[in-house]
């Protein structure tokens, strides 16, 4: 199996075209592999009791960004699918559709940079050494978000920054209602170019897998509930985040 | 770019039997190139711009030769050769568009061996593409003739998506303007697909020029009856009178009642990687009679939505004017 694609051209000249498909199938065995060892890991544990939804609510998320999270989530699908589905023979005219989502994801994402870094407290997504216990010592609790949901967004930040940086550079290079189409960039650019988009869109469709796991676990699915609803109860508030680093608002009304 | 005096070794296939070419077809897939009266195929494996594993030559198939009359219109096996398309007595009669088109099919030379599957299936003339340059269609990231640079003056009009190349058939614009169906034939069976969904552009297939999937073989082509006798306009502008692929080429199929137009299809060839209809142009036409006057009306109708390059602006007159001949009485 390769890591990239390359095409020999006509003067013998290995040209680098992207990155290698096959490393999809990669991806997704070692996913499931790891949504399975998980789910047997999870249903082997001690259960506790799970905190009750009853009682008084607190506001996790604001309608603003739950609607962020998901207009982001239907981009990024609309992407996946335009982008992945061609490649393996469902063919139909997804280049449109697959830019027009690729702006509908850079719009929303400049509108979480501005808000996060202005309206948000953009350090309740930080990592900080404090985090780093929270594997090993079951007492301590998270502020408003886990270790490990500090690290999906980094993860997802860092291949969505990827993804939309080299998919505006491949924008450029198509022709839109905009601008015609320019040819500045070399082959063997172009190719990094498209190595960089396909591998980050991979490693995406990867870390997507992981989320909608972990969204749909059943002592998860409470926070998919707050980022659908807003709220958390809080007996679920105190079941699983520390009331001293994390002090929600009031409930959404 | 290196040059060839002989061809690379490539295995040959020859069944006499569809049902064993299908299986070949079937087993070697992309690595077998189906082999017609090898007119498109010979440049491509000699240049080395295309390396197949394998070559099915299916002229020896008895079944895919010949012109049949069906309950409704004709049938036309994909192995006959164009010469015999011409020839054709029924065709000529009835359905001279095609006559017409396969008449102006590269050179007379060509047409006897070259067949009307492989006029149909024929791969773009693109030079960028077919110098084995790694272009989108080859499978690439850029296009080299819708640059600054590029020579674009043989390139499309229309329906560009990233690739700008066009489909050189003169007979597919005939096809899709006499409404013919493509009969498909697989392992897994048969499909007959209409002309104007056989052939594909780059939004959908960047790299192939019809539907055919790997496995696949055209087996023949159906005509149906509903424009035998009709009147047809075929016109093809090329810089050379034989040997030469259009500039730009116009296929008209009208119902003329009573003087007018009840129905038209006008089909133009060389603007766009499919056979393109004008379809303001045959909405337009309907209740019309032909005449000079309506041509004037009809012919800028041929080139709205055009995106002509930085060499092809030549093409809007061109299309304008055969459209305006079609129109003539």
């Amino acid at each position: 199996m390769d890591f990239a694609e390359f095409k020999r051209d006509v003067w013998g000249r290995e040209v680098l075209l992207g990155v290698s498909w096959d490393l999809l199938w990669v991806i997704l065995v070692a996913a499931f592999l790891f949504i399975a060892i998980h789910t047997v890991y999870k249903a082997a544990a001690r259960k506790g009791p799970r905190p009750s939804r009853d009682g008084e609510r607190v506001r996790r998320h604001d309608g603003v960004d739950r609607a962020y999270h998901w207009l982001m989530a239907i981009s990024i699908f609309a992407l996946i699918i335009t982008g992945v589905l061609p490649v393996f023979g469902i063919e139909f005219a997804w280049l449109t559709i697959h830019w027009i989502a690729g702006l509908v994801l850079t719009a929303v994402v400049l509108f979480h940079i501005v808000r996060s870094l202005f309206w948000q407290d953009l350090k309740s997504m930080w990592i900080s050494a404090k985090d780093l216990r929270e594997p090993f010592d079951a007492a301590h609790k998270p502020g408003k978000y886990s270790l490990a949901q500090k690290g999906m967004h980094a993860g997802v930040t860092v291949l969505t920054l990827l993804v939309i940086g080299s998919g505006l550079t491949m924008f450029a290079m198509i022709d839109t209602p905009w601008w015609e189409r320019s040819n500045a960039l070399s082959e063997a650019t172009l190719g990094w170019v498209f190595f960089i988009h396909g591998l980050s869109t991979l490693l995406l469709i990867g870390m997507i897998c992981l989320h909608v796991y972990f969204g749909l676990r059943p002592e998860k699915l409470f926070y998919l509930r707050s980022m659908w609803k807003g709220w958390i109860s809080r007996d679920e508030l105190s079941a699983n985040h520390d009331p001293e680093r994390w002090k929600p608002r009031a409930p959404p009304t | 770019m290196a040059s060839f005096d002989v061809m690379p070794d490539t295995q040959l296939y020859q069944p006499v039997e569809l049902a064993d070419a299908l299986e070949l077809a079937a087993r070697l897939g992309e690595n077998g190139w189906l082999l017609g009266g090898g007119q498109d195929t010979y440049g491509w494996i000699k240049d080395r711009a295309k390396n197949p594993a394998a070559m099915i030559d299916l002229n020896g198939i008895e079944a895919l030769h010949g012109i049949r009359e069906t309950a409704d219109g004709i049938e036309i096996g994909a192995a006959t050769t164009l010469r015999d398309v011409i020839r054709n007595p029924l065709i000529s009669e009835h359905y001279r568009l095609l006559h017409d088109a396969a008449s102006r099919v590269a050179s007379p030379q060509i047409r006897n061996v070259g067949t009307i599957g492989g006029n149909l299936n024929q791969d773009t003339r693109c030079w960028y593409y077919r110098r084995g340059l790694s272009c989108y269609r080859a499978g690439g990231n850029l296009c080299y003739a819708d640059s600054p640079q590029g020579m674009n003056r043989e390139h499309c009009l229309f329906d560009a998506s990233r690739c700008v190349a066009v489909s050189p058939s003169d007979t597919a614009t005939a096809m899709v303007a006499l409404e013919a169906s493509m009969v498909a034939e697989s392992l897994d069976g048969q499909r007959v697909i209409p002309a104007e969904k056989f052939f594909v552009g780059p939004r959908t297939h960047i790299t192939r020029m019809t539907s055919l999937e790997p496995g696949e073989i055209l087996t023949s082509v159906r005509i149906p009856a509903k424009w035998a006798g009709k009147r047809f306009y075929f016109e093809k502008v090329s810089d050379r009178n034989v040997w030469d692929f259009a500039l730009v080429s116009i296929a008209v199929a009208m119902n003329v009642e009573n003087g007018t137009i009840a129905e038209s299809r006008f089909v133009c060839g060389g603007v766009a990687a499919v056979p393109h209809r004008l379809r303001q142009v045959e909405a337009a036409a309907r209740g019309r009679t032909l005449s000079d006057e309506a041509g004037e009306e009809l012919a800028p109708l041929a080139t709205r939505g055009a995106k002509p390059l930085n060499y092809n602006h030549f093409k809007l007159p061109l299309m304008e004017n055969l459209v305006r001949r079609a129109m003539r009485s």
